[in-house]
Parts: C-alpha cells; structure tokens; sequence
C-alpha cells in the first residue's frame, strides 16, 4: 500500500468518528438551547401580555395581538402567581399530526377578577434537529476529507518528489556501470540526509565491487605467463631420456593440475570480460543453425554414449545476441548435458519462440537449482570439471537479459534459456 | 628447420626454445620486437612463431616485414586468449595460423611443421616415414602404398602423432589436438584410447610395424624408428 493511501485512511476513519461524535454533541447542544430558547420566549411573552394586563385593565384585544396560541380564560378564585410549565402532544390542524407542544400556565389578578393565561408553543421535533445537523456535518466533513484528498496528493507529489527521484535513481543503479549517483538536493532535511547516506553506501558499494574486479581481473591475467612457464616447462622435463614410470607420473598429475589451473584461469577470465562489457556487439543469428552446428562437433561423445537425440528446432527464428557468448552458452550446456546423461541417456533441444530447452537423462541432482548456478558448486563427483561451467552460462544469460532455469522433472534435467521478447525474430 | 621464436616472456621462450630443440628443430631467440626485425633482416627461417603483445611494439610488424621481404617463411602467431583482433589482423596480414596461450609444446610443434609443411612442399604435399605415407591436405594415408581409410579424427591423430614422433604425448595434449574446447568432456580419454587402438589396427593390418606405444599413466608414444 502506498504511503499516501495510508495516511489518507487514517485521515478518513479519524474525520468518520469525529463526524460521528460531533453529531451527537451538537444534536444534543441544540436541542438543549432550542428548549432554552423557547422557555425563555413564553416567559417573554407573559410579560408582555401581563404588562399589557396592568396597563389595559382588560383582556379583549390580547387575542388579536397575541394570536391564537394564547387562551385567557376568567376563574372563579385566584389562587396564586405560581407559573407552571408542561410539555403535551396535540392534534395540529396545519401539520395534520399530532405534534409536542409546551405550554406555560398562571393566573393572573386583575382588579379582583381572576384569569387563568395559557401560552402554547409548537416544539421543535428532535428527529428535524438530528437530521438536520447530520446533514449539515456529513456535507462539511465530506468536503473536508475531499479536499485533504487532493490536497495530500498534491502535497505528496510536490514534498516526496525527492524521495521518488532518490527510488529511480536507485532503481537504475548498474555497478557495471561506471559514474556515481547524482541525487537531487532538495529543501527537506530528512531527505538530504538520506541521500547523502544512499550516496556514502553506493559509492562504497561500488568500489568494493570495482577492487574485486579488479582483483579477480589481475589475477587471471597475472598468471597466465607463469601458468604457461610452468606448462611449457613440465612438457620439456616429460621428453626427458632417464624418466622412470614414477616420475613420468608425477610429471602427469602435475600437468594435469596446471591444466586445469588454466581452464579455470580461463573461466574466471572470461567472467571478468563479461562484466567489463567486452562482449557489447550483437549479430543477428539463426539460432537453429548454431546448435545444429554445436550438437555435429559434440557428436562423437553423443554416439561414444549411445546418447538419443531429440530434435524440436525452428529455423525460421533469428535472435540478436553476441555470437561468442552463445556458443560459450551452448557448448557449455550441451557438454553439459552429453557430460551428465547416462549411458544410452536422452538429448532434447527444443525451440519456441520464447526461447529454448536443452534437457537430459539424469540422476537426481545433488545440488538445489539455484546452487547449480554457483561458481565452484560441483554436481557429483566429477572433479575435472573447472566448476565454473554454469556460472559462466548464468553470467551470459544475465548479460544478455535472458533467463536460465532449471529443473528436474520425471529422471531428466531441464534447463530453459528464456530469451528476452526484444531479441527474437520470427519470420 | 630453423625457426625464429619472438616471445617477451623470457622463461616462456627458453622454455619453447628448449622443447622444440628437443624435436629436433634449431632455434633462435627474440624477446623484442627490434630484435626481432633485426633477425629476420639478417637471417632467413623456416618458420616464425611469433607473440604479438611485445613490450617494443606490436608483432604485426614483423608480418608486414617479412611480405616485404616477400620469402617464403611460415608464421604461427601465438596469441593471448581472447585476443580476436590481433588473431584476424594477423591472418589477414599474412600469417599461416595462431596458437592460443597457454598451449601444450606438442601442439605447437604441430602446427608449426604444419605451417612450415604447407610452405615448403610446394606441389608435393607429402609426408613420408618408412612405409608411411601422408597427404594432409587431401587427408590420405598410405601404407606400403595402398591406401588405408581414415576417418577425420584418426587422420588428425596421425599428424599429431607424426608430428610428435618419439615423444611423450600426454592424453590431454592429444584431447585437446583433437577436439580444442570439448577435450574435457567426460569419457574423452576412452574415445583417444579406441582411437589409437583403431589406428594401430589399420597400420598393422596393412602391413605396417606398430609405431604407437602406450607410455603408463601417462599417455602414448609415436616411435618413428
């Protein structure tokens, strides 16, 4: 969820229950003034028709003045001033419903004859007064929970622009990439800070990761001369006239160990390059034609294997890729899979527009699908493998945006190179 | 044959140096390329294996000098892995074919001999050795002078082996003659032994002594005597 919608949800449940509870305070507020009111207007009343009383001597016109809601009506016997005071319901003609009136009550002396005066009042109903300030507050706290709406959007948009700008900038943040993150400064504090802690970390990031390239990149090229001495130098010693078997052999195993010094050298080299981007130039390819040509030069280990190939190819499919990463990325997986199968084993290739499979008959891997990515993870027990042969076509596959997989699935292993939509050309 | 060997790295050369003097090949030094251009001046060769990254300057120098001079001298580049550019420019300038570092002696002698071969034997691309007969370029084998049928990898097994001859020949040397990238591939060296075993057979079947021998261990041993 976004920010933004976060705090506008609370906003929106804070604004629902402060309507909810000023409703009820503001109901109850007004009813308890109207009734003031209407008490303190029928006292006002009873002094102007007892003034009118003391002044007139008599009580004929103060119907006509009055109008109808005031009764004067003589009594026998006079018995106090006390005023009283009740609510009732009655029959209202106009309203055509019985409606809650009050009236005041009191006697009233006037040379010697006795009145008693009522003064009716129609009451305002409850449920009117309710409803009318729940409409009343229910327009001003929609308006009031709009207008924070867009108000916190546009706020939002205008205050966080830094911080959306800091998330692109991190988003497209390539350690391959040389040159430093530029962010924008900006007039809040919290953010510059920010920024100024994601810059410390990414160029930190990124020197770690310059000094490994760097060292992984010297290494294999500053061994390579010696590598070759020490090659060329055991080649000259084996041709030696005096050897006995036991030396020979220990030559051998030494040659062997500096061979496979090189290949992994090598390996670790060609990562390297990969990384540094010296593999930027892309050709169009009729894929189709590359594996065939791929599965005709591994042929005499396919037949050595009694290996069964399936084919499932499509020539008319052409991708733009870097023709030496992807007959590293073949090679490598087709040894793979004749290195692996079982004797009188399966070899599948299929094509489809999205990209291939290459898959074999094989025991059930010792390593998890990601672990088999990882440089120097080994499945089995084939030590002459560099163990670098995977890490190398996930390297490729990253570099060139496709996406390796895989899978093992009823005794063969599958690994799928999705190749990015924008490389593929059918036709 | 003399050859001419242009290598920076001094241990490498002498090294180079000494093997192919073991193969019975006279060498000459140059770890510069000055030095170089002023042997080829001086001195005519057979053959030229020639790295192209020297500290004086490019390698490609002596291949635009040795046109000029416009003789018949063979030159194998060796270049650093990956290096394409220099490789192509190379051959395009004149070169007979590359080697890439690090590689076996062996390897190098062959393709040495084979350029030298493809030089020198103008019209008469052949190799003799006793009742052995070999036209690379056509791929045919003879012995006793009736024709054996090869298949590629038993032809290529052959020169390499004749190239070599009377030295140890390890089984990676020969996997990796053979099928370059995919020599590690599982099983390779079971293919080699079937390999030899079926060339063997197509010697002595057709009359031929048995020149292979295994060497324990280690690999096998092309006795030309």
């Amino acid at each position: 969820m976004k920010l933004l919608n976060v705090t506008n949800r609370y906003y929106i449940i804070i604004a629902v229950a402060l309507m909810l509870i000023g409703c009820g305070f503001l109901t109850y507020r007004l009813l308890y003034l109207f009734d003031k009111e209407i008490t303190e207007h029928m006292l006002y009343e009873k002094q102007i028709i007892d003034q009118q009383l003391y002044e007139e001597k008599h009580l004929q016109h103060l119907n006509f003045k009055f109008g109808d809601h005031i009764e004067v009506q003589p009594i026998d016997k006079f018995t106090s001033f006390r005023v009283h005071l009740r609510d009732t319901e009655m029959y209202d003609p106009l309203e055509k419903d019985v409606v809650a009136f009050r009236i005041l009550s009191y006697e009233q002396q006037i040379d010697s004859s006795g009145y008693r005066i009522k003064i009716r009042r129609r009451l305002t109903e409850n449920n009117d007064v309710m409803y009318g300030v729940l409409v009343a507050v229910v327009l001003i706290s929609f308006n009031m929970v709009l207008s924070f709406y867009f108000l916190n959007r546009w706020f939002s948009i205008k205050i966080w622009a830094p911080f959306y700008s800091a998330l692109k900038l991190l988003k497209n943040f390539d350690l391959r990439k040389e040159g430093k993150l530029q962010f924008r400064t900006s007039a809040i504090e919290e953010f510059n800070r920010m920024n100024e802690e994601l810059r410390k970390l990414t160029d930190k990031v990124a020197s770690d990761y310059r000094n490994l390239k760097e060292f992984t990149e010297n290494m294999s090229h500053e061994t390579q001369t010696p590598l070759a001495i020490i090659h060329s130098r055991l080649d000259v010693l084996m041709q030696s006239e005096n050897l006995d078997e036991q030396q020979q052999e220990q030559i051998r195993t030494t040659l062997d160990a500096v061979n496979r010094l090189s290949k992994m050298n090598k390996g670790l080299t060609l990562l390297a390059k990969i990384d540094n981007n010296q593999y930027a130039d892309e050709h169009e390819l009729n894929l189709s034609e590359v594996i065939e040509k791929h599965l005709s030069q591994l042929d005499i280990f396919i037949e050595g294997k009694g290996i069964k190939v399936v084919k499932n190819l499509n020539p008319k499919m052409r991708v733009k890729l870097n023709p030496q990463l992807v007959d590293i990325l073949l090679t490598n997986l087709l040894s793979n899979a004749i290195k692996y199968n079982v004797e009188g084993g399966m070899l599948k290739v299929s094509m489809d527009n999205a990209g291939f499979v290459i898959s074999n008959s094989g025991d059930a891997p010792s390593l998890s699908s990601e672990q088999i990515f990882e440089r120097f993870k080994r499945g089995g027990d084939k030590i002459d493998s560099t163990g670098l042969g995977m890490a190398i076509v996930k390297k490729i596959c990253d570099y060139s945006s496709c996406e390796i997989s895989h899978h093992y699935f009823d005794h063969m292993h599958l690994f799928t190179v999705a190749i990015n939509p924008g490389k593929v050309k059918v036709n | 044959m003399k050859i001419l060997i242009v290598e920076d790295e001094k241990d490498l050369l002498n090294a180079m140096v000494d093997y192919l003097h073991q193969s019975g090949m006279s060498c000459e030094k140059a770890s510069t390329l000055e030095e170089a251009l002023e042997r080829i001046d001086l001195y005519d060769y057979d053959g030229i294996i020639l790295d192209i990254g020297l500290p004086d300057g490019s390698g490609l120098k002596v291949i635009e000098e040795m046109k000029k001079k416009n003789h018949q001298t063979g030159i194998l580049i060796v270049s650093a892995k990956n290096s394409l550019d220099d490789r192509l420019a190379g051959l395009n300038i004149g070169a007979d074919d590359y080697i890439i570092k690090p590689f076996h002696m062996p390897e190098l002698v062959a393709r040495i001999k084979s350029v030298f071969r493809r030089r020198s034997f103008q019209g008469k691309k052949e190799l003799v050795m006793n009742e052995l007969r070999v036209i690379p370029d056509e791929m045919m084998f003879f012995v006793n002078d009736k024709q054996v049928p090869l298949t590629k990898t038993e032809h290529d097994l052959l020169m390499f082996l004749i190239s070599n001859s009377n030295k140890v020949l390890t089984k990676e040397s020969i996997a990796e003659h053979l099928w370059g990238d995919h020599a590690d591939m599982a099983d390779s060296f079971d293919f080699i032994y079937s390999h030899i075993k079926n060339l063997r057979k197509k010697i002595i079947d057709h009359g031929g002594r048995d020149y292979v021998k295994s060497v324990y261990g280690v690999g096998y041993k092309f006795h030309s005597e």
